[in-house]
This record gives structure tokens, sequence and C-alpha cells, in this order.
């Protein structure tokens, strides 16, 4: 999951302001997107995301700051003279045209002959699963296979950089988990840098190599996946990616990276703050992944430390299952999933259980 | 539906009241009478011979055709100007500028006939098809802009950018995206204002002195009783004449919503 730090800059983000009228919609962007990376932009609607995607496409004039494009200011370049190529979250596939006319529709100032255009074109559908489907009209095609003709579209001009708007979010959920593995596949396989907007940090997960979460026109934290998962950088951050129980916590001592503070339903912690984030000034609380937790059943002994609990609510999914737990007679409620495997059955609500858990998992949020 | 035998009469009734007296036109046309009046006379194909014998009829025709046409595609050009920039763009006074453009459609048509009349005549230009057509772009670009805008609106703006985005230039990509998808829009603006222009009396009657406009001459034959079954051979001619225009309008416009993939959502036939 990590990414090689030797390859060269493809975009540059310096100090980028954008304002709409009074409204700060990126707030100074700064950042660097490798080439050949798979790079997202992830946060909730509104957060600028989409903006920053298309100051790089060419149709936002930023208000301050540079965008760099493969080296070169992009300041006062047109879309149309650009390096990168978009799908755009409607596709907009030109309703009027064939799939092959719309596949070829950027060839058409193309100086090679026609047949090499269409081979062209027909080695892009080739690519992206069309095969056979050019002469198709363009609008009696599958929200799926517009998606392609879209994506066939903007890699036929063989960008620097794609461009990928919500590319995903019109599809069904089994449509767009084959998507997703299907555009890591033919990123590979084409070594474009994708840059990729989305809201679904799942899929950002997924597909990232590096991912910038982005919050009221900030990029909050700019990382791979692993370590935004396991290491966010704000409570906002843990928040929004994935599930994170957060716990009130009181700090007790504090010596270099050794902190000790007392979690609510916890108990006394030691903690080792050299990986956690900085301090923002927030009321003290610890953060724990429900994947950290472990519900013991009789016959098990706690590898670290244990904590006695109560069930709550009990949500089955079939392959795991999540459990609501109020911790050591508190009103501290956490969120723990376990596996489900046979001889370990589904507990009921009410259900004194011993919760087994490790103080390295804990994130202090302060 | 069985429920409302009301409704259904008041329907039927209705429906009487708007086109029976349509119908009287070419019932009476072939009429072997000069008196319009039941009963019918016997079938004759005469008012239809003498319509087509009278040459002022006939040059009255030829300028009302050469106004239609000069009209709508005077007021179509500059409805697409109008509805594009107001569709697309922000620009300082745009809505007291648009409610300018669309204030002809309530203005009384006799005073905007007469002012314009007024100002001709102060500025020493001569009354001719010229200044008619002038007169009718005033009252038909309203007309224009609106169905244009509508047409202009349903426009995916991403459509455009994907042109941009793809190499093309804002020129090109209007000829190659955005002409195409709005065509439908851009047919049903000059239909319309054809339409408009073709039957429009005040400012054909006030504009075009001297000139024989078929509006003006309808109406001036009407004072000869023994003319008046001519006009309804005529009438009955332009009541074909804007049936096969609507048809062929309606198709156009089916033809390009099944090109682009869309849903019908009714047109007017």
């Amino acid at each position: 999951m990590t990414f090689s730090d030797d390859r060269p800059t493809m975009i540059e983000f310096k100090d980028v302001h954008k304002y709409y009228g009074d409204y700060h919609a990126l707030r100074g962007i700064n950042g660097t997107i490798k080439a050949g990376e798979f790079f997202s932009l992830l946060g909730p609607s509104g957060c600028g995301k989409t903006t920053l995607l298309r100051t790089i496409a060419g149709f936002e004039d930023i208000s301050s700051g540079v965008v760099m494009i493969d080296g070169k200011d992009a300041a006062g370049m047109p879309a149309n003279v650009r390096p990168t190529n978009m799908v755009f979250q409607s596709y907009a596939i030109f309703p009027h045209m064939s799939v092959a006319e719309n596949v070829g529709f950027g060839l058409r100032k193309d100086p090679r002959s026609k047949e090499e255009k269409a081979k062209a074109v027909a080695e892009a559908l080739e690519m992206v699963g069309l095969k056979g489907y050019g002469n198709r009209a363009a609008h009696a095609l599958s929200g799926g296979q517009r998606q392609r003709v879209a994506l066939a579209r903007a890699l036929i001009l063989k960008p620097k950089v794609l461009l990928l708007d919500e590319p995903l979010s019109a599809l069904d959920k089994k449509m767009r988990e084959h998507m997703q593995v299907e555009l890591i596949k033919l990123q590979r396989q084409v070594g474009i840098t994708f840059i990729l907007v989305t809201h679904d940090q799942e899929e950002a997960l997924v597909m990232s190599d590096r991912i910038a979460v982005m919050f009221e026109g900030e990029i909050a934290q700019l990382a791979d996946p692993e370590t935004l998962y396991r290491r966010p950088a704000t409570r906002k951050v843990a928040d929004f990616i994935g599930t994170m129980n957060f716990i009130p916590a009181e700090i007790l001592s504090e010596a270099g990276d050794k902190v000790e503070v007392d979690a609510k339903g916890l108990g006394r912690v030691a903690l080792d703050i050299s990986q956690a984030p900085a301090k923002t000034g927030e009321t003290p609380v610890v953060g724990l992944r429900p994947e950290t937790l472990t519900l013991l059943y009789d016959d098990q002994k706690p590898t670290e430390r244990e904590t006695d609990g109560v069930i709550d609510e009990v949500i089955y999914f079939g392959d795991m299952t999540y459990y609501d737990v109020y911790l050591g007679g508190t009103d501290v409620e956490v969120r723990l999933s376990m596996r489900n495997v046979p001889g370990r059955p589904v507990l009921d609500v009410g259900t004194k259980v011993r919760v087994a858990w490790s103080p390295s998992a804990l994130v202090l949020f302060r | 539906m069985k429920k409302a035998p009301l409704l259904r009469s008041y329907t039927l009734f209705y429906l009487l009241f708007l086109y029976g007296p349509i119908i009287l036109l070419p019932i009476f046309a072939f009429n072997d009478s000069r008196v319009v009046a039941f009963p019918l006379q016997g079938f004759t194909l005469q008012w239809f011979g003498e319509m087509a014998a009278d040459q002022n009829l006939r040059n009255a025709a030829w300028n009302s055709l050469i106004i239609a046409l000069s009209v709508a595609t005077l007021s179509t050009v500059l409805g697409i100007f109008a509805a594009r920039a107001s569709v697309r763009y922000r620009f300082p006074g745009k809505v007291p500028v648009m409610g300018l453009i669309m204030l002809p459609l309530v203005l009384p048509e006799m005073i905007v006939a007469m002012a314009l009349l007024v100002v001709l005549l102060s500025i020493q230009i001569p009354l001719s098809l010229f200044t008619v057509i002038l007169g009718q772009v005033l009252i038909c670009t309203p007309f224009a802009v609106a169905i244009l805008t509508s047409a202009f609106q349903s426009l995916d703006k991403s459509l455009e950018e994907a042109a941009l985005d793809l190499g093309e230039t804002p020129w090109s990509t209007f000829r190659l995206i955005i002409l195409p998808l709005v065509m439908p829009g851009i047919m049903a603006s000059f239909l319309i204002c054809f339409t408009i222009s073709f039957d429009e009396f005040i400012i054909a009657n006030f504009l075009g002195s001297g000139q024989p406009i078929l509006s003006v001459y309808i109406f001036g034959q009407f004072r000869f009783p023994a003319k008046v079954p001519s006009m309804l051979a005529l009438g009955t001619v332009l009541v074909l004449f804007s049936i096969i225009l609507l048809g062929f309008a309606e198709y156009m416009r089916r033809r390009g919503i099944a090109k682009a993939g869309g849903k019908d959502s009714g047109g007017f036939l």
C-alpha cells in the first residue's frame, strides 16, 4: 500500500484559494500528486473536492495560489489544451452520437488517417470491455456502459492525468464494487495518474495509493489509506474514515512520549504518543476501531487488557456481527466487530461479556 | 371515465366551440353559392380557381412569405443569443435586460405599432416590407427566447465541458455539441415565429403602407361580399398549410427526442 516517493511530481498545489463571491471554497490547498499515482480527494459534499478537481481540469479559475501540471503553471491555460481529461459524474456522453463517435470525439484534430483513428477507437473500446459496441447509439447504453464509454473517450487521448469526478456514484453496489477493481487494473495497465473525487471513504480506501481528506475547503490529512485508517490526524478524519469509538479521557500525567490517561470505562492506560496526532486543544478523547476490540468467550484469556461490559445492541451482517457494548458499568458505549466463526454463537442483548483490547490500538485526540 | 358524464360533455362542447367555426371554412369553400349560409347548394371548385387567379392575392401571399421567413430567421437567431446568455452567463443588469426583451409579450401590440410608426416617420424611414419585418421581430423575439431558454436549460452543462476537455474550442463546442442538441428547440422557435408573423395584422397594417400583405389583404377583401367565398377557399388552404407545418414540427421534435434517447414529455400533438 505504500507509494514510492521518488516518482516525479505531476500536480502541485501551492496555497490555492478559491472564492465564489464571499464564499471561501478552497482555503489554502498545498500538496503534490505524483506521476502514475492513484490519488483520491475524499470528503463530504461541499468540502471543495470537486472544485479542486475542476481547477486541475481548467473549468475553474483560482483566486490565488498556483496549480502546476507536469511542471508548468496552469494559470491561463484553457481546458482544451491541458494534458488532462475528465470522466464526469453524469458521464456527459454526447447523446446525438454513436459510441464510436463519442470515443473518437477527441481525435477530431488528430492528423492520423481515418482508418488509424477507427483502430484507436476500437482499441480503446476493447480496453474498457466494450469491444464491438462502436455502432450502438450512446443513449441506448446502461449506466455501467456509459461509464466505460466516458473512460475510453478520456483515455484515447493518452492524457498525463485522468480526472474522475465521482464516477461510480450513479452505479448500484455490485456494479460499483466491480468497477472499482476494473479501474485499479486499468490504472496499472495505462500507468496514467488518476485523480478520483469521492465522498465514499470505502471507495477511496480500496482504490487509492494516497488520499487527501478534505473538510470545508482545506486538506485535513494527506496520507496513504493505512495511515489514514490507523493514525487519523484529527478526530474529524477519524470519524469520517470508517467507524471509530470515541471514549472520554482525562490526562493524568505526561512525560515525553509517554502519557497516562484515565479513559472512562477502560481505566488507566499508559500511551505512547510518538505517532499520535498533534494537539488541537479539543477535550481529550481516545479513539478505538471496532475490530481492535474483541469479545472473549468463556474459555478465552485476554492477551493484554480486559474490561467488563453488557451487550446493548446486536447487528448481524452474515460474515460479521457488530455489538454495541456498555463498558465497565459506565454509560460509555463502544461498537466492536466480531467475525462469525463456527463454535462462536452470536450473543444476545443483555449478555454480560468480557472485552479484550490493546493500549497500542488507542489513538489519543486532544 | 364513465363516472364523469358532465366532464365528458364539457370537453366535447369545448372542442366543438374551438374547432367548429374552422370546419365551416372548407364546407363553404366548396359550396356552390356566393352567400355563406345553409342549406348548402352543391359542390364547386370555382372559389379556389378565383383565388388562384387573383394576382393581388398572389402578391400578398408572396410578401407575407418573405416577411414570415425573415422574421422567423431573425427572431430565432436573436433568441439563440439571448437564451444562451441568460441560461449560461451572469452579467450585470441581466434581470432588467431579460425583462425588457420579454416585455413585448405583454405590451399591447397596438401601442407598439403606433410608437414604431411615429418613430419611423419622424426619422424618415420609408414604410416597406422591411419595416414590417423589424416590427414583427420585436413581437416574435420573446417567443423565440422563451422556447430556446427551455431548450438551453435542458442541456447538461458537463456536455460542453466534456467537449472543451477533449480539445475543442468554445466555438467548435457550440457547433458540434450545443447546436445539434438544441436543434429541436430552434425548429420549434422558427415555426412558431413563422406562424405568428404570417397571420399578424396590426403591425402589418400600420407599418406596411401600400404593400399587399396577406392578413391585411384578407381583411380588406371581406368588405366585398362577392369576394368572401374565395377568401374562405384561401382560409382552407391556410388551415391545411398550418396542419402540415405543425405535423412536420412534431415529427422533427419526436425524431430529435428519439435520437437523443430522451423521454417524450408530450409536445403539442
